[in-house]
């Protein structure tokens, strides 16, 4: 149901983008548990490891996949940047703000583990509900077909 | 696109789960071990439940409001495979509870593993229960992008 009309050339595209937003969320949201119950505990070294490498190993590959994905299907679809429905905008605004924000999550949950600072783990916890909240308006916006 | 919510719910779930399930297999002490398969029941877990029940319930909606036929292929075959995965996952969710009140026991005494607990940790089975559990989920992803026998 996630598309009902479309040619069959844009099948592989959109499940590429879609299973890497879906494994993106999942591995966000995995993070962001790990870095909440890190909030009274940070130094436990099992949380440290667990966020960074739950970004780094999943959330980069995930993004890639997502945005690779995306991009690829743009291209199919033959939008031109020009008069581009308002879905796409936020899709497209959320994937490439989202780098951003996974980058620093990156850079943060890094800092975390080699630290154990209470403040590292945190900011991770912070930009990955944040980041969450991005996934959600984009997938709603995308699904629903906004505008 | 609140059975898409539902999807991102399910598969986003089992991606968290995935994620966490690995983690636990990577850490030494119970009480780590004990805090990461917790993640599982307190993020994971719900998220794929309530993804399960919207996908289906709203899944089954779109079927007749769009007017497919329950008997084509992609549609039937996703019905089989969410049970399949649910299935699989109910029981891959009883043996990582198992290895949890272990973790937790050993976490009260000392927190020194014990090789009963990384047996139950690292237990194929049980582990294949789950991972098995998620093909059958990410194939009805596959089932619902390509629609054979449409």
């Amino acid at each position: 149901m996630i598309a009902a009309i479309r040619p069959s050339a844009w099948d592989f595209p959109l499940f590429l983008h879609v299973l890497g937003a879906m494994v993106l969320f999942g591995s966000v949201s995995a993070t962001a548990g790990i870095s909440i119950a890190a909030w009274r505990r940070p130094a436990v070294v099992a949380l440290r490891r667990s966020a960074f490498w739950s970004v780094l190993a999943v959330s980069v590959p995930a993004w890639v996949l997502m945005r690779g994905g995306a991009q690829w299907i743009y291209s199919k679809e033959g939008y031109g940047g020009n008069h581009d429905p308002t879905w796409l905008g936020i899709g497209f605004f959320v994937a490439d703000i989202g780098l951003i924000v996974l980058l620093v999550t990156l850079g943060a949950a890094f800092w975390w583990q080699r630290s154990g600072n209470a403040v590292a783990a945190r900011a991770v916890a912070g930009l990955s509900c944040l980041y969450i909240a991005l996934l959600v308006l984009a997938w709603l916006a995308m699904s629903g077909k906004w505008g | 696109m609140f059975h898409v919510t539902g999807a991102f719910l399910l598969l986003g779930g089992g991606a968290a789960a995935a994620v966490l399930n690995v983690r636990a297999w990577l850490a030494e002490r119970p009480s780590e071990i004990a805090l990461l398969l917790r993640l599982i029941e307190r993020i994971a877990v719900p998220a794929i439940g309530l993804g399960s029940a919207l996908t289906l319930v709203l899944g089954l909606w779109l079927v007749h409001h769009v007017g497919y036929s329950y008997g084509t292929f992609w549609v039937w075959a996703a019905i089989v495979l969410w049970v399949l995965g649910n299935a699989l996952g109910g029981r891959g969710g009883r043996h990582q509870a198992k290895a949890r009140h272990e973790a937790e026991r050993l976490a009260a005494e000392g927190d020194a593993s014990s090789e009963q607990l990384r047996r139950l940790v690292r237990d194929p089975a049980g582990n294949a229960l789950s991972w098995v559990s998620g093909l059958a989920i990410l194939l009805v992803l596959v089932l619902m992008i390509w629609k054979p026998g449409q």
